[in-house]
């Protein structure tokens, strides 16, 4: 351990080998070599670009993580080792990537009132909605741009999500759908491809009438033919939408072209509506938030306290999990796409294994938030990166590997309501400041 | 004749014998003593006459002593010596002095004496202060004594000896026959005996009790520790001293190093109490003529003999007990869990002091009251204000209809009551509060009889509700559980003070009446009970019959507000001076617990619907959270255990938390603060 004889307690050293799943010129040696114990990651991160630098000399610094046994380090090496019980007597393998850490934070899109839903599943446009009753649906690119403006709702959108994700022909000409207080949903049409100037305003083709309260939230079936929304009267409803996309695709468009054009003031005349397909009873209080991310699975989160997953074909209810704690978000992601994250009223964010059996105790707590967690999202490709948003103003960026957060986003002045990956590098986020902040540059492999 | 002789020949005989004897009565009687008359050496029994008159006389004297007191009344004294100076020698029964005999000098009872021929047998007695002249009887018992014979003449000495047993022919004592054979063999009969006994304690005729192990009671260890007796302690008895500890180790000049104590822990000593700190701390020393005297040797002496002198001593009776257990047995606040503990969200936008909030049944929006002349509706979950309405006067209560289906504020003002469609619900729900909030005809309820005076009912153009114009002030409001009752009061009102309004008729009456100052007014969750509470007391009333059940006494000097546990039989009531009385209505109309725990007046209680929860806040900015059990088995007292103190509330012109709601499904508490802001604890 003291390789030169003159090793005191400060200078105790530890062998170590970087090695890393990062493209070759990011590749350092892979001899071990001797570092103190007492460095912290920026040490580490230094050693590394110079490493790099030793090889490429046009190599640009840039900070790294690192990872011992799969657990991200955050303290002192030494600290560390002692922290897990791995012996500092083997050559120690130090595994890095590149550090995740938000490196721009764009001009935030300005709303009239709070912005309450965020969805950033198109890699072009981002929807927004919000408490002035408007959806609006932004274009990417340095400036802020609002491209539509989807009215007709008579309460605060509290979800709008993007029906058709589908490939690049598709991207200009896309469907949504939206919950709002009013306790409706409504189903629009959008051509991005014909833009003016200002904002175009369209109208709902399609309105979804069923619920007795608010409704909550909404979520898309993966394969695009079912909506579920969960609401405050307790229940969860599934929607059809294929047919009518096919059988509304004709008249509807003219219907709403017109509408457009002659601006008339919304009249309940030529809208068709829709009645749920089937409901989901189980919840005893206010369904808060549902999401869908199998064709044939659902799960749902209330204020009852409860996760509970639902087969959709039949209906039932397959598993519950009871935390103690009213839940305004849930997202499932993550290893296998089985974690479920959920947060609520309380500053925690807990994740569960729901193939672990004979446990309903979270598998993780991150509990750095201060206050009600508002919006959880995993990252789309990543198994261990995920975003929470919380009524105190922060977005935080957790990875699963450790107990701090990497990032934190306080670009809010006040609660944060909503928050979206977006394009995969990205986080947008909605909150009672009236803006919808976009953080870009975030790298994640 | 007989007599006369004998007389004179004994006097000539025994002159010498005598001299003794009159020696012990006087010196002078020395030469009259020569007529001495001594037994005479003739058998008594030859003069039985004389001896038998003697006799009798002996007796009578005899009897005359039993009659006659003896004069000495005083005992066996020197009464020649004590009494030289006095008169008397005593007193007799009826406490007369019984007076001295008269003294003779020497000269004077000589010559009496020379002429008196009896001289020679008179006495004088010193216990009894008097002279005695002997009897002749006696003079012949004295001779008989002297002369060694037996006093009495008549005893014979030598009777005729009376053999009582044979002795002769009779050899020697013991037998000198042989030894008979049944001497050495076992006794047949005996052992018929035994076999018949052991067949009988076989049969159990006969039971063998176990006699011999009641003796070992009796013994008893002589040197036994009886202090601990009950014997003993009864008595007060022997307390013996407590025993010292014997030296052990630690004590020796020369301890083992392990029990040397280290620099820290003798400087942890100095931290500590005098009286925990050990007395003794054990050093080491070379050898023992190094060792020191003991330097607190005299304070301890003199602390023993202090001790001593100032020991009690009588018997106290102490108790041990052990302050923990003296407490009552709660458990602990994690198992009760959830609570309100924390303050996650706020509500802000009110402009002065929120009086009061309301949350709708659905626990979505939450309905406030202020003092800036405003009402408002809120998010819960986001915190957002949804609507605001301008009532322009202070807003003193607001209050949910309590059905789902009627989405109505009331809201009380000075004078008036608003009854408020609050936009919630659908669009069927919508139109039917149209409806339900309208008044055809202005004019047309106030035909309600006595209570037309009382309460007005006048469409509210401005915020198309109804306004209730009440005659006095109004304090407060509540709904009734189904939504279409509910009553104010009017506490300056006399026999209008409680007032009933039917939501759906538009109707009013004032079926209470003699109050006194009613406070306020709540029903009951479940049957058709109300509950009027005075300044001092709580009223329970049927509603059906209209008539007084119990009468509860709170003991408080105000009360402020009072809640119905949703069970029904369960009341809190929440005072000005800062208690809080919890009455159980089947056990008494006192209170079963009162709490003293604000320091301030109490502005409200208030039970959770559906958890074991109840709260106070208080003008001393804090809210308190209680848990309380309470049992279906009617023997088991509510359980009421204090969880949590919430504070957060900045006061505001000496006024706190002005009021708190529980959500009607989570275990969450809000809180009206007078500083304008209202805010939600989270479990």
């Amino acid at each position: 351990m003291e390789p030169n004889g003159s090793g005191s307690d400060a200078s105790r050293q530890v062998q170590v080998r970087f090695v890393t799943r990062l493209p070759p010129p990011l590749r350092v040696p892979p001899a071990s070599m001797a570092v103190p114990s007492h460095l912290t990651r920026f040490g580490l991160s230094d050693i590394v670009n110079l490493l790099l630098k030793n090889s490429d000399p046009d190599h640009e610094n840039q900070p790294f993580d690192f990872l011992i046994d799969g657990e991200l380090v955050r303290m002192q090496l030494d600290e560390f080792l002692i922290a897990k019980g791995i012996s500092a007597e083997k050559v120690l393998e130090l595994e890095y990537v590149k550090a995740v850490a938000p490196r721009k934070q764009e001009d935030p899109r300005p709303h009239d009132d709070w912005v309450s839903a965020v969805d950033g599943s198109n890699s072009s446009f981002i929807l927004t909605g919000c408490y002035d009753t408007f959806v609006r649906i932004w274009k990417s690119g340095d400036v802020s741009e609002c491209t539509h403006v989807l009215e007709g709702h008579t309460g605060a959108i509290t979800s709008a999500k993007f029906i058709d994700i589908r490939g690049v022909e598709n991207e200009q000409n896309f469907h949504l759908v939206t919950g709002s207080k009013d306790r409706l949903l409504r189903l629009w049409k959008c051509d991005a491809a014909k833009r003016r100037g200002d904002p175009i305003r369209v109208g709902a083709y399609k309105i979804l009438a069923g619920h007795t309260s608010s409704v909550q939230s909404v979520s898309v079936n993966p394969s695009r033919e079912m909506i579920c929304s969960g609401s405050w009267d307790c229940s969860i409803k599934l929607w059809d939408v294929k047919e009518s996309e096919e059988d509304g695709d004709g008249n509807t468009i003219s219907l709403k072209k017109r509408k457009v054009n002659s601006k008339t003031k919304e009249s309940e005349d030529a809208r068709l509506e829709g009645a749920a397909t089937s409901t989901l009873v189980g919840h005893t209080q206010c369904v808060s938030v549902v999401t869908w991310p199998d064709p044939d699975v659902l799960y749902s989160a209330s204020w009852d306290h409860s996760v509970r997953q639902w087969d959709v074909p039949s209906g039932k209810e397959t598993w519950t999990m009871v935390c103690g704690k009213a839940l305004n978000c849930l997202d499932i992601g993550g290893e296998g796409s089985a974690l479920v994250a959920a947060g609520g009223s309380d500053p925690v964010l807990r994740i569960w294994d729901p193939r672990k059996p004979g446990s309903l105790a979270p598998i993780f707590q991150y509990s750095s938030h201060s206050s009600w967690i508002s919006a959880c999202k995993w990252h789309p490709r990543s198994w261990f990166h995920l975003l929470s948003a919380s009524y105190d103003g922060k977005v935080m960026l957790w990875d699963l590997r450790t107990a701090w957060p990497l990032a934190v986003m306080e670009s809010h002045q006040n609660k944060v309501l909503c928050v979206d990956w977006w394009k995969d590098d990205s986080v947008v986020s909605g909150g009672a400041d009236s803006k919808l902040c976009i953080t870009s540059g975030i790298e994640i492999q | 004749m007989g007599k006369e002789k004998y007389e004179e020949s004994s006097s000539d005989e025994e002159v010498n014998s005598s001299s003794d004897v009159v020696e012990a009565s006087s010196d002078e009687e020395v030469e009259s003593s020569s007529d001495e008359v001594e037994a005479s050496s003739d058998d008594v029994e030859s003069s039985e006459d004389e001896s038998s008159s003697d006799n009798e006389k002996v007796e009578e004297s005899d009897s005359s002593e039993d009659e006659v007191a003896p004069r000495n009344t005083v005992g066996d004294i020197p009464l020649v010596e004590w009494h030289k100076d006095e008169e008397h020698i005593g007193y007799d029964i009826k406490g007369r002095k019984i007076m001295k005999q008269p003294r003779k000098d020497k000269l004077a009872s000589f010559i009496e004496g020379a002429d008196d021929p009896k001289n020679w047998r008179k006495i004088y007695d010193e216990y009894n202060d008097e002279e005695i002249e002997l009897t002749k009887d006696e003079i012949k018992i004295i001779q008989r004594v002297i002369s060694g014979r037996t006093p009495h003449a008549e005893v014979n000495p030598y009777e005729d000896y009376v053999d009582w047993f044979e002795y002769e022919d009779k050899g020697h004592p013991l037998s000198n026959a042989p030894e008979p054979k049944r001497r050495f063999i076992p006794s047949k009969w005996e052992q018929k005996r035994v076999a018949n006994l052991v067949r009988k304690i076989r049969a159990g005729l006969i039971k063998v009790s176990d006699q011999h192990k009641e003796e070992e009671h009796n013994v008893y260890s002589l040197w036994t520790d009886d202090t601990d007796s009950v014997e003993n302690k009864k008595h007060g008895g022997y307390v013996p001293a407590p025993k010292p500890k014997l030296p052990g180790h630690e004590e020796a000049y020369n301890p083992p190093v392990e029990y040397i104590p280290t620099a820290e822990e003798i400087n942890s000593y100095e931290l500590m109490y005098e009286e925990d700190r050990p007395k003794f701390i054990p050093r080491r020393y070379l050898n023992y003529r190094s060792v020191p005297a003991y330097d607190k040797g005299v304070k301890e002496s003199f602390d023993r003999c202090l001790d001593q002198y100032l020991c009690p001593r009588t018997r106290k009776k102490r108790i041990n007990i052990d302050p923990e257990s003296l407490k009552p047995k709660l458990p602990s606040r994690k198992d009760l869990r959830p609570y309100p503990t924390t303050c996650y969200l706020e509500y802000r936008g009110h402009m002065g002091p929120v009086n009061c909030i309301s949350v709708d049944p659905s626990g979505q929006w939450l309905a406030s009251g202020s003092t800036d002349g405003t009402a408002r509706v809120w998010e819960i979950e986001t915190g957002r204000c949804l609507k605001i309405w301008e009532v322009g006067e202070v807003a003193r209560q607001i209050c949910w209809n309590p059905s789902p289906d009627r989405p109505i504020l009331a809201v009380v003002l000075e004078y008036d009551v608003l009854l408020l469609n609050s936009g919630m619900g659908d669009i069927d729900i919508q139109t039917k509060m149209k409806e339900l909030l309208h008044i055809s005809e202005p004019g047309a309820t106030e035909d309600a009889g006595d209570s037309k005076s009382a309460v007005t009912w006048i469409q509210h153009e401005k915020h198309d509700g109804i306004r209730m114009k009440h005659f006095k002030a109004v304090l407060s409001i509540e709904w009734h559980f189904k939504g279409d009752y509910f009553t104010t009061v009017v506490p300056s009102g006399d026999s209008k003070a409680i007032l009933l309004h039917q939501l759906s008729k538009k109707h009013s009456e004032t079926p209470f009446r003699k109050l006194g100052i009613p406070v306020t007014a709540v029903f009951h969750p479940s049957k058709k009970k109300f509950f009027v509470a005075t300044k001092k007391f709580v009223h329970v009333y049927d509603l059906s019959k209209v008539e007084k059940i119990q009468k509860l006494e709170t003991g408080v000097r105000e009360i402020s507000s009072i809640s119905i546990h949703p069970g029904g039989e369960n009341i809190i009531v929440g005072s000005k001076e800062g208690k809080m009385c919890w009455f159980d209505l089947e056990l008494s109309t006192r209170p079963y617990k009162t709490l003293k725990v604000h320091s301030k007046d109490i502005t409200r209680v208030t039970f959770h619907r559906t958890y074991p929860l109840f709260a106070s806040a208080s003008d001393d900015c804090t809210a308190y959270v209680f848990h309380s059990t309470v049992y279906s088995d009617l023997n088991q007292n509510p359980l009421i255990v204090p969880l949590e103190i919430l504070r957060g509330h900045k006061p505001e012109h000496g006024r706190g938390v002005l009021d708190c709601k529980y959500h009607p499904r989570q275990p969450w508490l809000f809180t009206a603060g007078a500083d304008s802001i209202i805010k939600l604890y989270c479990h």
